[in-house]
Protein backbone atom coordinates (compact mmCIF):
# COMPACT_ATOMS: atom_id res chain seq x y z
CA UNK A 1 0.00 0.00 0.00
CA UNK A 2 2.72 2.33 0.76
CA UNK A 3 4.19 2.09 -2.83
CA UNK A 4 0.57 4.01 -3.87
CA UNK A 5 1.80 7.05 -2.62
CA UNK A 6 3.58 9.54 -4.36
CA UNK A 7 4.91 13.10 -4.79
CA UNK A 8 1.12 12.94 -6.45
CA UNK A 9 -0.64 12.04 -3.62
CA UNK A 10 -2.89 14.28 -1.10
CA UNK A 11 -1.42 14.61 2.79
CA UNK A 12 -4.68 13.01 3.75
CA UNK A 13 -3.40 10.19 1.61
CA UNK A 14 -0.07 9.99 2.77
CA UNK A 15 -1.21 10.22 6.37
CA UNK A 16 -3.79 7.15 6.16
CA UNK A 17 -1.30 5.26 4.91
CA UNK A 18 1.67 6.44 7.28
CA UNK A 19 0.02 7.89 10.62
CA UNK A 20 3.29 8.95 11.81
CA UNK A 21 4.11 10.87 8.98
CA UNK A 22 3.51 14.62 10.15
CA UNK A 23 5.65 13.72 13.03
CA UNK A 24 8.33 12.36 10.75
CA UNK A 25 7.75 15.51 8.59
CA UNK A 26 8.32 17.86 11.46
CA UNK A 27 10.90 15.93 13.11
CA UNK A 28 12.99 16.63 10.08
CA UNK A 29 11.84 19.59 8.29
CA UNK A 30 9.66 21.48 10.54
CA UNK A 31 6.61 20.82 8.70
CA UNK A 32 3.37 20.11 10.40
CA UNK A 33 3.83 21.58 13.60
CA UNK A 34 1.97 24.24 13.85
CA UNK A 35 -0.54 26.88 12.20
CA UNK A 36 2.23 28.62 10.39
CA UNK A 37 3.95 25.28 8.89
CA UNK A 38 0.69 23.18 9.00
CA UNK A 39 -0.25 21.58 5.29
CA UNK A 40 -4.00 21.10 4.05
CA UNK A 41 -5.34 17.79 3.67
CA UNK A 42 -6.01 17.71 0.41
CA UNK A 43 -2.44 19.38 -0.77
CA UNK A 44 -0.16 17.01 -2.22
CA UNK A 45 3.36 16.12 -1.12
CA UNK A 46 5.04 17.68 -3.92
CA UNK A 47 3.27 20.85 -3.20
CA UNK A 48 4.09 20.87 0.73
CA UNK A 49 7.82 20.21 -0.69
CA UNK A 50 7.87 22.94 -2.91
CA UNK A 51 6.75 25.01 -0.80
CA UNK A 52 8.94 24.32 1.99
CA UNK A 53 12.26 25.16 0.42
CA UNK A 54 11.94 23.11 -2.50
CA UNK A 55 12.65 19.69 -0.99
CA UNK A 56 12.80 16.70 -2.84
CA UNK A 57 10.04 14.43 -2.81
CA UNK A 58 12.00 11.32 -2.87
CA UNK A 59 14.33 12.06 0.02
CA UNK A 60 10.87 13.06 1.96
CA UNK A 61 9.06 9.84 1.26
CA UNK A 62 12.01 8.08 2.24
CA UNK A 63 12.19 9.56 5.65
CA UNK A 64 8.53 9.10 5.67
CA UNK A 65 8.93 5.37 5.34
CA UNK A 66 12.05 5.71 7.72
CA UNK A 67 9.87 7.21 10.45
CA UNK A 68 7.31 4.62 10.02
CA UNK A 69 9.39 1.72 10.50
CA UNK A 70 10.88 3.75 13.60
CA UNK A 71 7.11 3.90 14.62
CA UNK A 72 6.82 0.85 14.80
CA UNK A 73 9.97 0.02 16.42
CA UNK A 74 8.58 1.94 19.37
CA UNK A 75 5.25 0.42 19.41
CA UNK A 76 4.69 -2.49 21.88
CA UNK A 77 1.89 -4.86 21.76
CA UNK A 78 -0.02 -5.27 24.31
CA UNK A 79 0.15 -9.48 24.80
CA UNK A 80 3.74 -8.69 24.74
CA UNK A 81 3.81 -6.25 27.63
CA UNK A 82 1.26 -8.36 29.58
CA UNK A 83 3.94 -11.25 29.35
CA UNK A 84 7.13 -8.97 30.65
CA UNK A 85 5.15 -7.82 33.21
CA UNK A 86 3.73 -11.03 34.22
CA UNK A 87 7.42 -12.07 34.01
CA UNK A 88 8.06 -9.54 36.33
CA UNK A 89 9.92 -6.95 34.10
CA UNK A 90 10.65 -3.29 35.62
CA UNK A 91 8.65 -1.72 33.26
CA UNK A 92 6.81 1.31 34.25
CA UNK A 93 3.27 2.17 32.88
CA UNK A 94 2.56 5.82 32.19
CA UNK A 95 -1.04 6.76 31.21
CA UNK A 96 -1.68 9.91 29.43
CA UNK A 97 -5.11 10.22 29.25
CA UNK A 98 -7.36 12.66 30.89
CA UNK A 99 -7.91 12.25 34.72
CA UNK A 100 -11.93 11.63 33.85
CA UNK A 101 -10.83 8.43 31.87
CA UNK A 102 -8.13 7.17 34.36
CA UNK A 103 -10.15 7.23 37.45
CA UNK A 104 -13.15 5.32 35.25
CA UNK A 105 -10.59 2.65 33.88
CA UNK A 106 -6.98 1.93 34.03
CA UNK A 107 -4.43 -1.06 33.72
CA UNK A 108 -3.20 -1.84 37.53
CA UNK A 109 0.14 -0.49 38.22
CA UNK A 110 -0.03 2.15 36.10
CA UNK A 111 0.34 5.88 36.89
CA UNK A 112 -1.41 9.36 35.09
CA UNK A 113 0.80 11.29 33.49
CA UNK A 114 0.81 14.59 35.80
CA UNK A 115 3.00 17.64 35.77
CA UNK A 116 4.71 16.85 38.72
CA UNK A 117 5.39 12.84 37.16
CA UNK A 118 6.33 14.94 33.18
CA UNK A 119 9.34 16.15 35.69
CA UNK A 120 10.53 13.34 37.39
CA UNK A 121 10.38 11.18 34.65
CA UNK A 122 13.07 14.26 32.90
CA UNK A 123 14.65 14.72 36.12
CA UNK A 124 15.04 11.81 38.27
CA UNK A 125 14.24 8.41 36.42
CA UNK A 126 17.14 7.04 35.23
CA UNK A 127 17.64 7.51 31.26
CA UNK A 128 17.83 3.39 30.93
CA UNK A 129 14.37 3.07 32.57
CA UNK A 130 11.57 1.47 30.70
CA UNK A 131 7.95 2.30 30.53
CA UNK A 132 5.29 2.77 28.51
CA UNK A 133 2.88 5.15 27.46
CA UNK A 134 -0.88 4.63 27.05
CA UNK A 135 -3.81 6.49 25.61
CA UNK A 136 -7.22 5.63 24.51
CA UNK A 137 -6.65 4.28 21.47
CA UNK A 138 -3.16 4.27 20.22
CA UNK A 139 -3.21 7.89 18.46
CA UNK A 140 -1.18 9.82 21.05
CA UNK A 141 1.12 7.46 22.33
CA UNK A 142 3.29 7.99 19.90
CA UNK A 143 4.01 11.28 20.35
CA UNK A 144 4.53 10.79 23.85
CA UNK A 145 7.04 8.23 23.22
CA UNK A 146 8.54 10.20 21.06
CA UNK A 147 9.00 13.85 23.12
CA UNK A 148 10.75 11.13 25.51
CA UNK A 149 12.85 9.88 22.92
CA UNK A 150 13.89 13.37 21.92
CA UNK A 151 14.72 13.31 25.64
CA UNK A 152 17.27 11.34 25.90
CA UNK A 153 15.19 7.89 26.67
CA UNK A 154 15.90 5.27 24.40
CA UNK A 155 13.63 2.24 25.98
CA UNK A 156 10.27 4.40 26.25
CA UNK A 157 7.19 2.63 24.36
CA UNK A 158 3.73 3.21 23.26
CA UNK A 159 1.17 0.46 23.85
CA UNK A 160 -0.12 -0.10 20.49
CA UNK A 161 -3.88 0.22 20.47
CA UNK A 162 -3.72 2.12 23.61
CA UNK A 163 -5.89 0.55 26.30
CA UNK A 164 -8.74 -0.30 24.41
CA UNK A 165 -6.61 -2.69 22.64
CA UNK A 166 -5.39 -3.91 25.97
CA UNK A 167 -8.88 -4.26 27.69
CA UNK A 168 -9.64 -6.41 23.58
CA UNK A 169 -6.45 -8.63 23.73
CA UNK A 170 -5.58 -8.85 27.43
CA UNK A 171 -7.92 -7.84 30.18
CA UNK A 172 -11.44 -7.55 29.06
CA UNK A 173 -12.25 -6.25 32.94
CA UNK A 174 -10.57 -3.43 31.78
CA UNK A 175 -14.14 -1.87 30.49
CA UNK A 176 -14.02 -0.01 26.93
CA UNK A 177 -15.42 2.96 27.02
CA UNK A 178 -16.44 6.12 24.01
CA UNK A 179 -15.96 9.76 24.37
CA UNK A 180 -18.87 11.68 23.79
CA UNK B 1 28.06 18.89 6.15
CA UNK B 2 25.02 17.77 6.98
CA UNK B 3 25.60 14.44 8.53
CA UNK B 4 28.33 16.21 11.05
CA UNK B 5 25.05 18.28 11.89
CA UNK B 6 22.97 15.40 12.63
CA UNK B 7 26.34 13.68 14.43
CA UNK B 8 26.64 16.61 16.84
CA UNK B 9 23.03 16.75 17.33
CA UNK B 10 22.74 13.19 17.98
CA UNK B 11 25.58 13.48 20.62
CA UNK B 12 23.81 16.64 22.58
CA UNK B 13 20.66 14.73 22.68
CA UNK B 14 21.68 11.54 24.29
CA UNK B 15 22.74 13.46 26.90
CA UNK B 16 20.69 16.97 26.83
CA UNK B 17 22.14 19.60 29.25
CA UNK B 18 19.80 21.19 31.83
CA UNK B 19 16.41 19.89 31.08
CA UNK B 20 13.63 20.39 33.47
CA UNK B 21 12.06 23.16 35.52
CA UNK B 22 13.83 25.29 37.75
CA UNK B 23 11.81 25.58 41.47
CA UNK B 24 13.86 28.56 42.31
CA UNK B 25 14.24 30.27 38.88
CA UNK B 26 14.29 33.97 38.76
CA UNK B 27 12.80 34.20 35.65
CA UNK B 28 11.27 32.39 32.79
CA UNK B 29 10.59 32.47 29.24
CA UNK B 30 8.46 30.98 26.78
CA UNK B 31 8.17 30.81 23.17
CA UNK B 32 5.74 28.83 21.19
CA UNK B 33 1.98 27.85 22.04
CA UNK B 34 -0.07 24.74 23.73
CA UNK B 35 -1.36 23.72 20.35
CA UNK B 36 1.55 24.02 18.20
CA UNK B 37 4.32 20.63 18.60
CA UNK B 38 7.08 24.00 18.58
CA UNK B 39 7.27 25.21 22.32
CA UNK B 40 10.03 25.93 24.32
CA UNK B 41 10.43 27.22 27.80
CA UNK B 42 13.69 28.76 29.45
CA UNK B 43 14.42 29.46 33.12
CA UNK B 44 17.39 31.53 34.38
CA UNK B 45 18.70 32.16 37.43
CA UNK B 46 20.93 35.04 38.36
CA UNK B 47 23.49 35.57 40.80
CA UNK B 48 25.88 38.48 41.84
CA UNK B 49 29.41 38.37 40.52
CA UNK B 50 32.33 41.44 40.63
CA UNK B 51 29.86 43.56 41.31
CA UNK B 52 27.23 42.63 38.55
CA UNK B 53 24.15 40.05 38.03
CA UNK B 54 25.31 37.93 35.79
CA UNK B 55 23.45 34.25 34.66
CA UNK B 56 24.16 31.81 37.13
CA UNK B 57 21.94 28.93 35.58
CA UNK B 58 19.38 28.06 33.15
CA UNK B 59 17.39 25.19 32.14
CA UNK B 60 14.73 24.11 29.70
CA UNK B 61 11.85 22.12 28.50
CA UNK B 62 11.23 21.52 24.86
CA UNK B 63 8.24 19.92 23.23
CA UNK B 64 10.31 20.03 19.58
CA UNK B 65 12.43 18.51 17.32
CA UNK B 66 15.89 17.32 18.25
CA UNK B 67 18.01 20.51 16.93
CA UNK B 68 15.94 22.56 19.12
CA UNK B 69 16.85 20.40 22.73
CA UNK B 70 20.00 20.52 21.05
CA UNK B 71 20.24 24.03 20.46
CA UNK B 72 19.02 24.57 24.02
CA UNK B 73 21.20 22.40 25.82
CA UNK B 74 24.13 23.95 24.47
CA UNK B 75 22.68 27.38 25.09
CA UNK B 76 22.11 27.31 28.77
CA UNK B 77 25.43 26.50 28.99
CA UNK B 78 26.81 29.33 26.89
CA UNK B 79 24.96 31.64 28.40
CA UNK B 80 26.25 31.05 32.05
CA UNK B 81 28.46 33.71 33.98
CA UNK B 82 27.09 36.21 31.19
CA UNK B 83 24.74 39.50 32.14
CA UNK B 84 21.29 39.92 30.61
CA UNK B 85 22.39 41.91 27.74
CA UNK B 86 25.41 39.98 27.02
CA UNK B 87 23.23 37.29 26.74
CA UNK B 88 20.25 39.28 24.39
CA UNK B 89 22.93 39.84 22.44
CA UNK B 90 23.98 36.80 21.29
CA UNK B 91 22.35 35.63 18.11
CA UNK B 92 21.16 32.74 16.44
CA UNK B 93 24.08 31.03 15.12
CA UNK B 94 26.52 31.77 18.53
CA UNK B 95 23.58 30.20 20.62
CA UNK B 96 23.78 26.81 18.70
CA UNK B 97 27.50 26.74 19.62
CA UNK B 98 29.32 23.43 18.70
CA UNK B 99 26.57 22.53 16.05
CA UNK B 100 27.96 25.33 13.81
CA UNK B 101 26.27 26.76 11.10
CA UNK B 102 22.60 25.69 11.05
CA UNK B 103 20.91 24.77 7.81
CA UNK B 104 18.55 27.49 6.30
CA UNK B 105 15.39 25.02 7.46
CA UNK B 106 16.80 24.40 11.03
CA UNK B 107 17.69 28.42 12.21
CA UNK B 108 14.16 28.29 13.18
CA UNK B 109 15.46 25.94 16.17
CA UNK B 110 18.17 28.69 17.16
CA UNK B 111 15.61 31.36 16.83
CA UNK B 112 12.87 29.01 19.11
CA UNK B 113 15.63 29.41 21.93
CA UNK B 114 16.49 33.20 21.21
CA UNK B 115 12.58 33.79 21.41
CA UNK B 116 12.26 31.80 24.83
CA UNK B 117 15.72 33.40 25.90
CA UNK B 118 14.44 37.40 25.40
CA UNK B 119 11.45 36.50 26.94
CA UNK B 120 13.24 35.38 29.66
CA UNK B 121 15.62 38.41 29.83
CA UNK B 122 13.36 41.25 28.96
CA UNK B 123 13.03 44.19 31.44
CA UNK B 124 9.37 43.22 31.82
CA UNK B 125 9.62 39.73 32.61
CA UNK B 126 12.20 41.02 35.34
CA UNK B 127 10.36 43.04 37.11
CA UNK B 128 7.16 40.40 36.54
CA UNK B 129 9.26 37.97 38.35
CA UNK B 130 10.44 39.98 41.14
CA UNK B 131 7.31 40.71 41.73
CA UNK B 132 6.15 37.26 42.26
CA UNK B 133 7.11 33.77 43.23
CA UNK B 134 9.27 31.72 40.85
CA UNK B 135 6.38 29.27 40.32
CA UNK B 136 4.02 31.40 39.52
CA UNK B 137 5.05 32.38 35.99
CA UNK B 138 4.89 28.84 35.14
CA UNK B 139 1.26 28.62 36.35
CA UNK B 140 0.17 31.11 34.40
CA UNK B 141 1.45 30.08 31.49
CA UNK B 142 0.48 27.12 28.86
CA UNK B 143 2.84 24.18 30.54
CA UNK B 144 4.90 21.72 28.13
CA UNK B 145 2.16 19.08 29.45
CA UNK B 146 -0.96 20.97 28.00
CA UNK B 147 1.16 19.68 24.66
CA UNK B 148 2.06 16.77 25.32
CA UNK B 149 -1.14 15.52 26.92
CA UNK B 150 -4.16 17.33 24.99
CA UNK B 151 -6.48 14.77 27.49
CA UNK B 152 -5.29 15.97 30.47
CA UNK B 153 -5.84 19.69 28.93
CA UNK B 154 -9.19 18.04 27.93
CA UNK B 155 -10.21 17.48 31.78
CA UNK B 156 -14.00 18.92 32.98
CA UNK B 157 -15.76 18.41 30.18
CA UNK B 158 -15.36 14.47 29.61
CA UNK B 159 -18.63 12.26 29.13
CA UNK B 160 -17.58 9.04 29.31
CA UNK B 161 -19.69 5.70 28.28
CA UNK B 162 -18.42 2.43 28.50
CA UNK B 163 -19.23 0.27 25.67
CA UNK B 164 -20.74 -2.68 27.51
CA UNK B 165 -23.81 -1.04 28.83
Amino acid sequence: MSETITGDSSMQAVLQVFPGAQRALFRKYHIGGCSSCGFQPEETLAGVCERNGDLPVADVLEQIRQSHEEDARILIEPSVLAKRLDAGEDIRLVDIRSREEFEAVHIESSVLLTQPLMQKILGTWDNDQRFVVIDHLGKKGLDAAAYYLGHGMPNVHALRGGIDAWSLEVDSAVRRYALN
Amino acid sequence: MKDDLQKKVAEAIRDPKNVGEMSDADSVGTVGNSECGEMLRLWVKYKEQDGQKVIDKASFQSFGCETAIAVASLATELIRGKTADEALEMKPEELSGELGPLPPMKIHCAELVQGALRDALSPHDQELDQAESPAKPAELSPTLQDSLNAGQAKSGGINIQFLDE
